[in-house]
This record gives C-alpha cells, structure tokens and sequence, in this order.
C-alpha cells in the first residue's frame, strides 16, 4: 500500500483529487475565486490529461474524483468524459446549472448508473437575491435544470455559498431544493471565501492550509492544497497555496503535499466547513 | 526591473513559506519559489555546496568569487565581494579576484595560485580541463577537496547563470556595504 493509500485510509489525507478543467465561465459571480467570466483565458487541462491523472489517482490510492472550473460544462467533451472518470473513480463536478441544453442532458444519462453527481450552485431561495451575486436569470435556469437531471437518474448536490443565512431563509432554500429532487444530504451551505473577485468586493471570511481541507487540486498552472487554492485576483495567480508546479506523474505532488500535512501540528485541520 | 517577479511573502507557496519565516529570503529564494519543488531540493544543496564543509572558508570563497567575475555575474561578483571581505580576505586579493588586478599581485601562495587557475579553466572550458592546469591543482588538492571544489565551481556556474539571466537585482543591504567600501 502507498503512503498517499496509508493516509487516505487513515483519513490523514482527503480522498478526493480535483481537477480545474478549465478557467472561462458562462458567468461573472461577485465571488468567484478565479475571476472567471466569458473572456477568461480558458487554460484548459485536456480530457487526456485528467482521465491519465485519474488513472494515477486510483493507483495511488486516492478514492475519488472532482471537477470543477470555470463553467466545465462549456467543454463540449464534458459529459463524456465524466462518464469515463466515474469509471475510474466517484466523481462530482461542480457546475453553474445555466448550460443544461436539451441534448446535454441526453449525454449526462450514462451518469446515472456512476458513480457520479453534479454540485450545482443556487445561493437564494428567491431569484433577485440570487440573481444579484451570479447573474441575470440564473435562477431560473438552475431551478430548471435540476429536476431534469433528477428525472434522468443523475445525482445532483445542491452548493449555497452565502456570507450569511438566516433560518428563515435556510428554510425556503431547503424546501425549494426537497421540491427540486434534491435531499437534505445532497445540500451543503458553505461560506464566501474571500479570494479571487471576492477580495474586491469585501466578500467572504479569510482561509488558510490550517481552514481548508487538503484536497490534491491539479491545474494547469501546477498543484495546489485545495480547490480554493489555484486563485486568480486583478489578473494574476495566487501562488500562497501552491504545492508544486509539477502535476504528472501525479505522485510528486501527493508526495508533497503528504508532506505538507503531516508537518501540520495536531488539530490544525479544516474548521470553516469549506468544502 | 528583473527577468522574474520576485515572489513576496503573502504570496509564498507552502513549500517555500519555511524560507520567508520572519525574514528576507532573498532574490534567489524568492524567484525560485515559483516551483518550489526546485526550491526545496535547490537551497539544501546550495548550503552544503557553498556553505561550511571540510574545504575551508577561504578556499571556498575563492573559487567562488573568481569563477563568478569570470563569468561576469554582477549578482554574484557584488554579494561575494561582500562575503569574501566578511570571510577575511583583504581589499587587494577581492580586487584582484573581480579582475581588477593581476592574480599575482595579490596572491603569492602557490596552493592559492594553481587553485584560482584551475577554477578559471574548469569554469569557462569548454572541454577538458587542460592537463597542466589540472596537474597543478592535483599538487595541492586531495582527491575529495578536488571533488568538492569541482562541485563549488559548477553550483557557482548555476548560480551565476541563474541570477544573470533572471536579471535578480543586488540586496541594498549589500549595494550598501560596496558603498561603504568604495566597490565599483
């Protein structure tokens, strides 16, 4: 058994290995981490790549899969090659829910029968509070797309990033998701983490390697502790939460990494539920 | 204005943040810091290599500060000059180190003579290092201070080509001291 296996099993290491497919989106969000937005440079990783990482992943013991951007859903390979990662290992990938055309729909039924799920964001239960942070129409098309991946049999987590809710609110927003054919188990509320564009708009609480998971997090600029690592604020990469620039083979930085977390002194792990 | 952006502390990778504890990490840490795996296995060599060893501080300090005005790395020239003049070495053997004077006016021990020859000839080359050269030095050096000052002129070469290139700019600290002492 690998020491990355050893780790993961013995919960020292998270299972999980994401993967920034790429870096442009649909939308412009008040707190995206990236700075994504339609005329970002798209800094793709390749199908190529992520399914040989995935491979790598398997092997070294790590237990599942994540995929997130951008909008990974403008790439057109997209739904093929989820089906072929949750092959390899259980996949989520984390989607805006604006891009769900008919004929992508179609595409994603194989996920049905994977180990597969789609993390879509929806932040308000009401669609002008929610529509302000991700943009016009957002809730609209997310509230529709929902049921129609429910109704093909793929699994979809619903994410609310929010500063703050109150539980009146948290209350319309479950019951909204429970209508959607989302469970409670399949909603996680997580905080603004002040990164990326949230920085300029006074968003978020600060976070740390000691606050985030770390979570291996492969792009195409190298790898990072955290998918909330590989940041991008006024144009430029934040290199604070780097591991190495390396990202094949995939076990120079799980080594890494590995590293890193068992310098950590005891207890210094995940408090801000970011995930 | 230099060939990298210098990684400043907010900024510093995980691997790297051991060297911006509570201090300047330099213009070399701090360009390498953008792969700092490279880093990380860079540094630790660059200390055996160019720090305390069996081959003395004077030896060392010599191949060092000769190979890099041979090589004409002002970077590395400026903060030797600094560190050679720390390490004991007079005004008149640093000057004549940066070229700016004969070896032989400064230098009369034969060891010290055949040691600075030998190192100019290993660091420019190209080729073989040629047989009198090496002969000499084999004179004066055992077969592990030839090894290690080998690897001294070739870390200095990567030094030397790795600030030149990277442009990396002198600490002011040191611009300071060269001042202070009348260094071109």
């Amino acid at each position: 058994m690998s020491s990355v296996a050893e780790a993961v099993r013995d919960e020292v290491l998270p299972g999980r290995v994401w993967f920034y497919a790429n870096y442009h989106c649909n939308l412009a969000c008040t707190y995206c981490l990236t700075e994504s937005d339609p005329r970002a440079e798209r800094r793709e990783l390749g199908s190529q790549r992520m399914l040989a990482l995935a491979h790598e992943a398997a092997e070294l013991g790590f237990t599942a899969l994540g995929v997130t951007g951008g909008e990974p859903f403008l790439l057109p390979y997209l739904p093929e090659l989820l089906a072929r990662l949750a092959a390899i290992l259980p996949v989520v990938c984390l989607s805006n829910g604006t891009v769900f055309t008919e004929a992508r729909l179609e595409r994603l039924r194989p996920l049905a029968e994977l180990p597969a799920q789609i993390q879509i964001s929806l932040d308000r239960p009401e669609p002008d509070a929610n529509d302000a942070m991700r943009g016009p129409q957002n809730f609209r098309k997310v509230v529709e797309a929902i049921p129609r991946l429910v109704e093909r049999g793929v699994r979809v987590r619903i994410a609310t990033t929010v500063t703050a809710i109150d539980d009146h609110e948290r209350a319309r927003l479950c019951q909204l998701h429970r209508r959607l054919g989302v469970p409670d188990a399949d909603h996680i509320i997580r905080p603004i983490v002040r990164r990326g564009r949230a920085v300029d708009h006074g968003l978020g609480v600060d976070a740390g390697p000691a606050d985030l998971p770390a979570e291996l997090t492969i792009t195409t600029d190298g790898a990072f502790w955290s998918p909330f690592g590989p940041t991008v604020h006024g144009g430029r990469l934040d290199t604070d939460l780097l591991v190495t620039r390396t990202t094949m083979p995939l076990r120079v930085p799980a080594a890494a990494l590995l590293r890193l977390v068992q310098g950590r002194p005891p207890g210094a792990d995940s408090q801000l539920n970011i995930r | 204005m230099t060939g990298v952006r210098l990684i400043q502390a907010e900024q510093a990778p995980l691997l790297a943040r051991p060297y911006y504890a509570n201090r300047d990490p330099g213009p070399i840490v701090a360009a390498l810091a953008h792969v700092p795996e490279l880093l990380e296995v860079t540094m630790p060599f660059l200390d055996v290599a160019l720090g305390p060893s069996a081959v003395d501080a004077r030896t060392k300090e010599l191949v060092i500060l000769r190979t890099s005005a041979v090589m004409g790395c002002r970077y590395c020239v400026q903060t030797h000059t600094v560190v050679a003049r720390n390490t004991g070495l007079s005004v008149e053997e640093v000057a004549a180190l940066r070229g700016q004077a004969p070896l032989e006016a400064a230098f009369n021990d034969p060891r010290e003579l055949a040691l600075l020859r030998w190192a100019e000839v290993v660091a420019v080359g190209p080729g073989q290092v040629p047989e009198a050269a090496q002969r000499e030095a084999s004179l004066h050096l055992s077969e592990a201070e030839l090894v290690e000052l080998t690897l001294l002129v070739g870390a200095t070469l990567l030094l030397n080509r790795f600030c030149t290139a990277l442009e990396l700019p002198t600490s002011p600290k040191v611009l300071g001291r060269l001042a202070d002492e009348g260094w071109a």
